[in-house]
């Protein structure tokens, strides 16, 4: 009886999982995670992001990178009353997948509910830490958002926000409700998740009617698994398994690469110094063969698209000579030089570190460096990226890459260089007051001064060894017609998804 | 036999609970989990609520003390990272590499002992020769050599079976091959091993002498000799893929106790590390108490 | 060892001569000691010898197909994501990954395999202690130790050693007793105590040469373990991390390659598979060598297949 009954188990574990019979308006996508959660609020975490955002969960506004413009979604329009405090108005007769209508009060909730202290959602942590924020209802289709200080940039933040009924509750959900096209019908954990179209979308109906997400770790295998047609699209392959022009696409992924210097150690508060380091790596060398070859060399730790992004830096080039002879006159001028400088990376942070990562410690020693390259995992590798940083220690770089596809650089400029920024190596009190300033700046204005910190940073304090914008490769069957963009880092709109 | 499982019990839950406070402890010095779980740019408010939220705040022994609490009303904690319970998640997994484990150990079993026995049957034979060979090289061959090969032979050119995740009886085929591989060397050597010591030994002479036919000699005789080591290195093995059989699922995507169990020890989810590890050392003692049983019934002058 | 000096006196040329002679009426015994001490003058010398040229990179020429002569000698087995000559990179690796591989194979052997004297031959208390011990160490994942260790010390080789040893504990343990819970019941050890043999004999003289071979036969299989679990490691952040080298670690970077480029994984696991082939022949030829019943097999075999 009871090895019939283990028996049983054995076998219905064998059948059950996704045996799907595919109409030929469905789609899979198969990801390289399983979503840990699919709450709407954690949705700024790119794997959540990629499911959600679009199709299930919508936002008051959406950025588009490609235009670099703020279009209305929920929100039909907005303005600045006063000072701090902005008016959305709302769009009528949008229902959520429960039912329920949309109206400021769903607004309201899913505002208080990303701040709340009950729950640690990342897009509050992410979008909406640091000031004061506060929703008032005007009339059920017309709210008053509050901060304090002011926030220029607020109608790009509801961009990352949410918005989920009010009656959602104070922790993280399973079944996530929102506006979108969509919704989760069927969600087998470390199988699939499955979304339909819903048949009281609001907007124009999309061409996909269900997509099937499933996931696998290994990059030959989603590779493979669109190859064969088991998937439809596999968002990030490896450069490596990117070996078909007419199923691949490499886009830009929003995310830059540079080595963090800590400034207050020495031989690295040696202007001379980082100079000699910056010019001591030869970037060429990767592109193409490291780092796909559609990478640009990096200026700033933004992307090219982001408001104020300074166009006229130089990348510093390949000067072997020039980097030996800054490092003998810092020498000269007593800076310890010779002293082991420690190269801190984060195993798996993107592809190839490990070797690129040793590369560039090769080539800071072929110039007279003395470095040594450590990878860590990565609760043992924050603790060398984030503040504070440990007493007595040694000279650090640490190998970083930063994701800022919201286009504005607030989101990156304190937590990189500001004095207490946390992962900031920088500790200069002129260029704090100068992103305080630009952070508050609206406008032209706000372009201008931004460029001006990146300039700083790039050719007058020389605060890191920037390396590149990275590009991502998707694979797309090709009865699809879609094209990755930048945005598919962080998120994918069956919506935008047509077929041949 | 009911008074040695019943003092067998007794010792294997107090090891259990030695392992509990092991892991909880030791677990806890690897680290904070919260800066894993917050964006790079929380602001230290944010750190604190999750920290308060997550009851990080407390003396470890209270969070011990609280843990232990909840253990008694079987409340075996919750996952930060899927915000669900902890033993739920970890049951889930649990069934498939259970099923996975049952039936590769199945297969490796028969294979090794039939081939095993058959090669040290005739040593340093053709036939000996050959398994030997082919059997050392699967179990010296890094495992995602074979996973990722035959996904790209079996799936992708030869179009037989899907490249990987679950769903038929044909999605079992390729990770059962790659997970049998490992296992089957090694137990295969040891059969042939013991096989050949056991059938020079005095008795197995003394029957050959006797006049009774070669084959039975092999099997009845010899095996039963050879068996004491043969069952504790599958029990060995058995355990490894209980405890996760790490490259197959992550490759082949079977949502299994391995790929949890390495996320949560990355991610610091205590919890589900905790629950994890409860379930596969059940199993494991269930397991090596099954195994002591087998040498008692095997050879009947053991006895505990 | 076959190394003759002037010093040897005859009967020790005698013995070298039959160990040789025996050796060679294996012809696969005798090709797998001849690789094995290669790996071993590899691991003592290949690190003075050619540290420069495996450390030298070349991201131009990264992924240069093996069997092509026109980069020189040294590129014969390709070359890896950096452009590094993929041979004399698996010669110098071959120190560390020895120190690793044999360090933890030999440490868990002889502590497991203590362990499970003692627990299958006396029959006290600690025999069930030990056992759950043995329990306890196969329910805790390996990766929860390394990290740990990690956590608390320096990822260094002897730390790996510390983590692989205890994990791989169990297996001797086991094993020991189980085949130790047998032998002691045959009639000659009942006859050995019967005459009042000691304790300490009995175990020395008289268990430990039965319980002998099948541990061999394990831990041969185990060095390839050990090896390929040390990579494992090291794709997590602990073991060895680049720029030190291990076969293991070689086979875990060359990993995404397989499919494009097969021979930067390819060459260090065949390295790893042959030097456990070898092993494992060795062992096999040594038990027939040593065993006084089963020696006949060699003389005379030697002369029929040779």
């Amino acid at each position: 009886m009871k090895t019939t009954l283990f028996g049983a188990l054995l076998a219905s574990t064998i059948m059950s999982g996704a045996a799907f019979a595919q109409d030929k308006t469905d789609v899979t996508i198969v990801l390289s995670e399983e979503l840990e959660l699919i709450d709407p609020c954690m949705s700024s975490q790119s794997n959540i992001g990629r499911v959600l955002l679009g199709n299930i969960s919508e936002t008051l506004t959406v950025y588009e990178p490609a235009t670099a413009t703020l279009k209305p979604l929920l929100a039909e329009s907005w303005e600045e009353t006063q000072p701090g405090t902005w008016r959305f108005k709302l769009r009528q007769g949008v229902k959520f997948s429960d039912g329920t209508d949309f109206k400021a009060q769903d607004v309201i909730h899913s505002l208080e509910r990303t701040i709340s202290d009950k729950m640690t959602c990342e897009v509050g942590g992410k979008y909406f830490g640091g000031f004061k924020i506060n929703a008032t209802k005007v009339d059920d289709f017309t709210i008053d958002i509050t901060t304090d200080p002011a926030q220029p940039i607020l109608p790009l933040l509801m961009s990352s926000l949410t918005i989920v009924p009010e009656e959602t509750p104070l922790e993280m959900v399973q079944q996530p409700i929102g506006t979108g096209p969509y919704a989760m019908t069927e969600r087998n954990i470390g199988t699939n998740i499955v979304l339909t179209q819903r048949a009281d979308y609001w907007g124009d109906k999309p061409k996909v009617t269900k997509a099937t997400y499933v996931f696998r770790d290994d990059s030959a295998v989603r590779a493979a698994m669109v190859e064969v047609g088991e998937a439809d699209i596999a968002p990030v392959i490896s450069e490596l398994d990117a070996t078909n022009p007419d199923m691949d696409f490499s886009y830009p992924n929003s995310e830059t690469t540079y080595l963090r210097v800590d400034h207050a150690t020495a031989p690295l508060n040696d202007r001379r110094v980082r100079e000699a380091m910056n010019l001591a790596i030869d970037r060429d060398a990767f592109i193409g063969t490291l780092v796909g070859k559609d990478s640009a060399k990096a200026t700033a730790v933004v992307p090219p698209t982001t408001l104020g992004y300074n166009k006229d830096l130089k990348p510093y080039p390949f000067d072997l000579e020039r980097a030996k002879a800054l490092l003998a006159e810092a020498k000269a001028a007593g800076v310890p030089v010779d002293q082991e400088i420690l190269i801190v990376g984060r195993l798996g942070m993107f592809p190839n570190i490990s070797e690129i990562l040793e590369a560039m410690s090769q080539m800071l020693n072929d110039a007279g460096f003395n470095t040594k390259l450590e990878m860590k995992e990565v609760a043992d590798y924050n603790t060398y990226y984030n503040r504070p940083f440990a007493e007595g220690r040694g000279p650090q770089l640490v190998a970083a890459q930063h994701d800022n596809a919201k286009g504005d650089p607030v989101f990156s400029m304190y937590f990189k260089y500001g004095t207490e920024g946390l992962q900031s190596g920088l500790v200069y009190p002129e260029l704090d007051a100068e992103i305080a300033k630009a952070t508050e700046a609206s406008g032209d204005d706000r372009a201008a001064l931004w460029s001006d910190v990146m300039k700083d940073i790039h050719e007058n304090l020389i605060g890191d060894v920037e390396m590149f914008h990275m590009v991502g490769f998707s694979r797309v069957n090709p009865r699809l017609d879609f094209t990755p963009t930048i945005s598919t880092n962080s998120e994918l709109r069956l919506s935008e998804i047509g077929f041949k | 036999m009911k008074r040695f499982i019943g003092k067998r019990a007794m010792a294997s839950a107090i090891s259990l609970v030695g392992l509990i406070v092991l892991v909880f402890f030791l677990s806890r010095l690897t680290g904070d989990p919260t800066d894993l779980y917050l964006p790079i740019d929380a602001t230290q408010e944010m750190r604190d609520k999750f920290r308060e939220l997550h009851g990080l705040n407390d003396p470890l022994i209270v969070q011990f003390g609280r843990y232990v609490w909840d253990l008694l009303h079987f409340d075996f904690g919750e996952s930060i990272r899927q915000a669900r319970p902890a033993m739920e998640v970890v049951l889930e997994g649990f069934r498939w590499t259970l099923t996975l484990a049952v039936i590769t150990m199945t297969l490796v079993t028969v294979a090794a002992i039939v081939i095993g026995s058959l090669a040290a049957f005739k040593v340093g034979g053709v036939f000996d020769r050959i398994t030997s060979f082919f059997s050392l090289i699967g179990a010296s061959a890094p495992d995602f050599w074979i996973a990722i090969v035959g996904i790209v032979i079996f799936a992708v050119q030869l179009r037989w079976l899907p490249t990987s995740g679950t769903g038929t009886i044909w999605h079992w085929i390729l990770p059962i091959s790659v997970l049998f591989i490992r296992p089957f060397g090694l137990i295969l050597q040891v059969v042939r091993g013991s096989m050949i010591t056991a059938l020079s030994s005095a008795y197995v002479k003394t029957a050959k002498a006797k006049g009774v036919p070669p084959r039975p000699i092999i099997f009845v005789h010899g095996l039963r000799n050879a068996m004491l080591p043969v069952i504790t290195v599958i029990g060995d093995q058995a355990a490894g893929i209980l405890n996760g059989a790490v490259v197959v699922e992550t490759i082949f995507g079977f949502p299994g106790i391995g790929k949890l169990m390495i996320d949560a020890i990355l991610q610091r989810d205590f919890a589900v590390i905790l629950a994890a590890i409860m379930v596969s050392a059940v199993a494991i003692f269930i397991m090596n108490l099954l195994i002591d049983l087998a040498y008692a019934m095997l050879d009947p002058r053991i006895r505990y | 060892m076959s190394q003759t000096n002037t010093t040897t006196t005859p009967k020790e040329r005698g013995r070298i001569g039959t160990f040789i002679r025996l050796l060679w009426a294996d012809k696969f015994a005798f090709f797998a000691a001849l690789f094995l001490l290669v790996v071993v003058l590899c691991a003592i010398f290949g690190p003075i010898w050619l540290s420069d040229e495996a450390t030298r990179q070349n991201l131009r020429g990264r992924n240069a197909p093996p069997f092509e002569l026109s980069r020189g000698f040294m590129y014969i087995l390709g070359a890896d994501q950096l452009g590094r000559p993929l041979l004399p990179r698996i010669i110098v690796a071959a120190q560390n990954t020895m120190a690793v591989a044999a360090g933890a194979v030999i440490c868990s052997m002889i502590i497991g395999s203590a362990l499970g004297l003692v627990a299958g031959y006396t029959r006290s208390r600690w025999s069930g202690a030990i056992m759950r011990l043995g329990d306890v160490i196969m329910s805790f994942p390996s990766l929860l130790l390394a990290v740990i260790v990690l956590y608390m010390l320096e990822p260094s080789v002897a730390n790996i050693v510390l983590v692989l040893a205890i994990t791989r504990i169990p297996i001797y343990l086991r094993t020991t007793r189980a085949e130790v819970l047998e032998v002691r019941e045959r009639m000659f050890i009942s006859a050995a105590r019967v005459m009042g043999t000691s304790d300490r004999r009995i175990v020395f003289r008289h268990i430990l040469p039965v319980v002998m071979p099948t541990l061999i036969t394990i831990a041969t299989l185990d060095f390839a373990f050990v090896m390929l679990a040390e990579s494992s490691l090291s794709f997590l952040g602990i073991g060895i991390q680049p720029p030190e080298i291990t076969w293991g670690l070689m086979v875990s970077q060359g990993r995404p390659y397989l499919t494009n480029a097969w021979w930067l994984s390819f060459w260090p696991g065949l390295a790893i598979i042959l030097t456990t082939l070898s092993l494992n022949l060795l062992s096999a030829w040594m038990r027939i060598a040593l065993d006084p019943v089963q020696r006949w097999r060699l003389e005379m075999g030697g002369r029929k297949n040779g």
